[in-house]
């Protein structure tokens, strides 16, 4: 049963690769991903009921479950809008049904490697399934193959890989340190590794840690080591734009959780503490600077995503309770109105032809469903009401604030209100005013096909349930919360 | 004390220095297919100059005239206190590391004030380059050495030789392999051979060492070619004996002695011969690359030093 | 095996695996970097030879065979295959940082290195661990090509560099990770080289060389 949120996706690849793009296999992939959310949500529900359990070589508890949610639910807003996102492609000559069928079968084996690494009991199988997502996510962003795409895959795939390459170091001086725990020997098992933690020698156990947290944060799109989110980003396909940003940074993210536990249990608080607030601040620093002159939307979302995953870093380092559970709440807040607004950016782009801020002007007029979609979808971002964002991110600040890190959590939210300024100001732009005249005003009749339409406000109206009420989702959220600050 | 042992160096390696030059052009002339003058033609130029009449250029101190001396007596006493032929000290402790390359130093630095005292442009443009390798190769040379002298607990060579000498396992571990890369590199460097000097060009563009001397005639300029010759030998003996201590005396009679030179005689010409085999295939570096060159042997020094620290 | 000899046998190939790195470091030719680079992955397989012989394990024998053939023949051979056909781009033209500079620099990395060592060598003393800083001294130095290097192949040889350090630290701290977990990161190490290679002679197809200074397009 375990296995099964990654085998649903492994076998839709299989199907893929088998029978490629056609009619009949358009839906496999969003039935796969609905497949993985059903599952997600019976494992929540026997979790929430049994406790933890476990299989070869995984563990689900309740944290494990709530990820596997996240990757549900964003992997089915991204593969809703697939379909349609592909069809215009192939009409406009960017791709063939061959790239078709490999897009979809890659995108299968990047959520069977995500969800391996979010259901993975051991570091090493963690690290693993992270390093396979960058592999099988490599040819989707080169998928254009334009000069700009070939080059974000290659800095994505070198980045990517050199900061993964930083936490396997991390893990195997994580491995030493447990081969010569003061409790006898353990493997790197996450639960047995956090049992052992405070008989771990401090000195090893902190470099293995910064090493860890530093190349995982380079997955998860923190500074130091950013560089390839912006231009993976801007050039990946737009459903993989949203697959990547709204749940493979959050993947990264929580992986450096689960680090965290091990690294709090061996060395107390501060350590972690201080790398992670060091991150995140440089993380949102650096959003701000280049959001201000920012002059291509789909780099402006992925900086975006940058100053979200600093908000979860900043989240992480508090690590109360209370801020896990609200870093948590921001992932999956996140997942979806990223994931709907990536979408809402493709199609865009596909409508416009153009990726500039400067280049789009009068979509309000022009193309009200999308400009709607978008707005919202900015709306969201920004954390205003009702959007989970807003809730999420006051209970990071408020737990900041209550947990001794006023001056950080000050900066923070200045830092976070200058970005939403940057961010009303660009999309503004981009909606208001005249729709462009000349033969630019002959593309205004394309219309918003239905299921990108249901991908985008399905994402948002999602998102907006979810800062009303968390519903059946708060216990979840509570117990997983639990599990990463319980420990304290 | 062990004067035997000194006067046997000191001999050994005046007369052979010049020897070991021509040993090493007849190589260079015979790879490169001429019939090459033989290998006692050093030593012949060296008598036709000592038999010419004394000149120094007009405007030139007592520093120009004293410099050949002052460079000769430095590799002399090198020669004299170093272990060549045997590891028992001549003068007690002064066979020490820091010693002998402050000597070998002290020697270049003043042939570099007598090229710039000439007030030439060739002399000082010779000179500037030299001090130039000269900074650069230092360190390497002290640091590499260092990293010899840091499993013995002394800097001193005789001891680090005996040391190698009882122990010939050792020669063959990453603190020799890396410091002997980086000392053969110094070698190259400090005696102005190819690639980073050419010492058988008076180009003006290229030259450094014979841009530095270009004014000296006469005995001054036999002089100084013993004295280069002499260094060549000495750095090369060092060279093979840190390497390759088999032969090296660590007593002090007479067989032993002259075992200690016979070996010393085969190491030093076999290295010689290899290295000007070497030159054959090797362009000179453009000056600009030279740092890049020292750069790297003073990197392998510093990783023989460290090695030595945490690989024992 | 005695204990002297083995000490011996394995510092002298740790002595070998780290010059290499700094040769690597320092020279511009593509061609003879790779093959340096296939060196390096020698001196690992013997490295961890001398670690089977030593333990007497037949597993650990067929970890060195493996990353023999892996590291010596089948990497090297990716990179000399993106290689081929790029005559003019056979030189690291313009490093971002000279020569000179990174190898100073690579002397302090090393300092670095054996400095930020100390603890894991100090948890569990043995010969082998001893050696555990030259591994991470790879690291950095791996680290270093990956930065300041410009074109596309001096990337992956810096990656893969990265990757042999890491490799060396893992078998020198003489702990195994657990079988499918070194499956998968060798075949994750495999497949990445892999994508970059085909990344490489994708970008040789659309800018006719594979030099990253041409890469100007993504920019803020």
């Amino acid at each position: 049963m375990i296995w099964l949120p990654i085998l649903v996706p492994v076998l839709a690849a299989a199907l893929y690769a088998v029978f490629g793009w056609r009619r009949a296999s358009t839906w496999l992939a969003p039935a796969s991903a609905a497949g993985v959310l059903a599952v997600a949500i019976v494992l929540a529900v026997a979790v929430a009921q049994d406790g933890p359990r476990t299989a070869w070589l995984l563990r689900l508890d309740a944290l494990s479950s709530f990820m596997l949610v996240v990757i549900g639910a964003v992997g089915l807003l991204a593969t809703v809008a697939t379909p349609a996102y592909l069809r215009a492609e192939i009409a406009a000559g960017r791709a063939g049904t061959r790239t078709a069928g490999r897009h979809c079968l890659l995108v299968q084996l990047f959520l069977a490697t995500m969800a391996l690494a979010v259901l993975a009991a051991d570091l090493g199988v963690l690290w693993v399934a992270i390093e396979a997502t960058t592999i099988v996510t490599a040819f989707l962003v080169g998928q254009r193959r334009t000069r700009a795409s070939v080059e974000a895959a290659w800095k994505y795939v070198v980045i990517c890989s050199t900061g993964i390459a930083l936490a396997l170091l991390g893990v195997i001086v994580l491995n030493h340190a447990a081969r010569h725990a003061t409790g006898g020997p353990v493997g790197l098992d996450l639960v047995d590794l956090s049992a052992a933690a405070p008989g771990l020698d401090p000195g090893v156990t902190r470099i293995a840690v910064a090493l860890l947290i530093i190349g995982l944060g380079a997955k998860a799109g923190l500074a130091p080591l950013h560089a390839w989110l912006p231009d993976a980003h801007s050039q990946a396909p737009a459903p993989v734009s949203a697959l990547m940003s709204g749940v493979l940074l959050s993947v990264a993210a929580y992986a450096i959780l689960r680090v965290k536990v091990i690294a709090d249990a061996a060395l107390g608080a501060g350590f972690a503490r201080t790398v992670l607030v060091v991150m995140a601040l440089a993380s949102l620093v650096l959003a701000a600077t280049l959001l201000l002159g920012q002059r291509d939307y789909k780099r402006m979302l992925a900086y975006s995503s940058i100053e979200h995953l600093g908000l979860v870093a900043l989240a992480s380092a508090i690590g109360s309770q209370f801020a896990v559970a609200a870093a948590l709440l921001h992932v999956l807040g996140h997942g979806l109105a990223k994931g709907a607004l990536f979408v809402g950016a493709g199609r865009i782009l596909q409508v416009t032809g153009t990726s500039a801020v400067a280049g789009v002007r009068g979509l309000a007029s022009a193309h009200p469903a999308l400009a709607g979609g978008v707005g919202l979808g900015v709306l969201a971002l920004v954390g205003l009401p009702p959007f989970s964002l807003f809730a999420s991110e006051l209970g990071i600040f408020r737990a900041g604030f209550g947990e001794g890190l006023g001056w950080v959590t000050a900066a923070a939210v200045v830092l976070v209100v200058v970005i939403a300024g940057a961010l009303f100001v660009h999309s503004g732009r981009m909606m208001l005013g005249d729709p462009p005249d000349g033969p630019g005003a002959a593309r205004a009749a394309v219309r918003l096909p239905v299921p990108t339409a249901v991908a985008v406000f399905g994402g948002l109206a999602a998102c907006a349930v979810l800062g009303v009420t968390a519903g059946p989702l708060g216990s979840l959220i509570g117990q997983a919360a639990e599990v990463v600050a319980g420990a304290r | 004390m062990n004067v035997a042992g000194g006067v046997v160096q000191a001999v050994v390696v005046v007369g052979g220095a010049p020897l070991l030059v021509g040993v090493m052009r007849q190589v260079r002339a015979r790879l490169e297919g001429r019939a090459g003058p033989g290998i006692g033609q050093p030593w012949r130029d060296l008598r036709k100059l000592l038999g010419k009449e004394p000149i120094t250029p007009r405007g030139t101190t007592e520093l120009f005239r004293l410099a050949p001396l002052v460079s000769l007596a430095t590799v002399l006493v090198v020669a004299v206190v170093a272990p060549f032929v045997t590891t028992v000290p001549t003068v007690g402790p002064a066979a020490d590391l820091f010693a002998v390359v402050a000597l070998l130093a002290l020697g270049t630095v003043v042939l570099a004030l007598a090229g710039l005292d000439t007030g030439t442009a060739f002399g000082g443009m010779g000179a500037s380059r030299e001090v130039t390798i000269l900074a650069l190769v230092e360190p390497t040379l002290l640091v590499a050495i260092f990293a010899l002298s840091v499993r013995v607990g002394s800097t001193n060579l005789g001891a680090i030789m005996t040391a190698t000498v009882e122990d010939p396992a050792r020669v063959i571990s990453p603190v020799s392999l890396l410091a002997a890369v980086a000392l053969v590199v110094v070698t190259v460097a400090e005696n102005g051979r190819l690639p980073v000097d050419n010492p058988s060009t008076h180009l003006e563009l290229t030259m450094v060492h014979e841009a530095m001397v270009l004014e000296y005639a006469g005995p001054d300029l036999a002089l100084v070619e013993l004295a280069s010759a002499m260094r060549l030998a000495v750095f090369l003996g060092l060279l093979g004996n840190l390497f390759l201590p088999w032969g090296l005396a660590t007593g002090t009679d007479p067989v032993a002695l002259a075992v200690g030179v016979l070996a010393l005689v085969v190491k030093v010409g076999v290295l010689g011969a290899l290295l000007a085999a070497a030159e054959v295939f090797l362009a000179k570096l453009r000056l600009f690359r030279v740092p890049e060159l020292l750069a790297g042997s003073f990197l392998l020094s510093l990783l023989a030093a460290t090695a030595a620290f945490f690989l024992a | 095996m005695s204990e002297s000899l083995y000490t011996q046998l394995l510092y002298l190939a740790a002595g070998a695996f780290l010059l290499t790195a700094v040769l690597i470091l320092w020279r511009r030719e593509l061609a003879v970097i790779v093959r340096i680079l296939a060196l390096q992955g020698l001196a690992l397989a013997v490295m961890v030879a001398v670690l089977a012989a030593r333990e007497g394990s037949v597993e650990l024998w067929a970890v060195a065979g493996g990353i023999a053939v892996l590291r010596v023949g089948v990497l090297p051979h990716l990179v000399r295959r993106a290689l081929t056909g790029a005559e003019a781009a056979r030189r690291e033209s313009a490093p971002s940082v000279n020569v000179a500079s990174s190898l100073l620099a690579a002397a302090g990395l090393t300092l670095l290195g054996f400095a930020v060592s100390q603890p894991l060598v100090a948890l569990a003393p043995s010969p082998a661990t001893q050696a555990v800083p030259v591994g991470v001294t790879v690291v950095l130095i791996g680290f270093l090509v990956l930065v300041t290097r410009r074109r596309a192949l001096s990337q992956l040889v810096g990656f893969l560099l990265l990757d042999n350090g890491i490799t060396a630290v893992g078998f020198l701290t003489t702990a195994g990770v657990g079988l499918v977990v070194e499956v998968g990161v060798s075949l994750d190490v495999l497949l990445a080289v892999l994508v970059l290679q085909l990344l490489a002679t994708r970008m040789r197809e659309t800018f006719g060389d594979t030099d990253l200074d041409e890469l100007r397009e993504l920019r803020d």
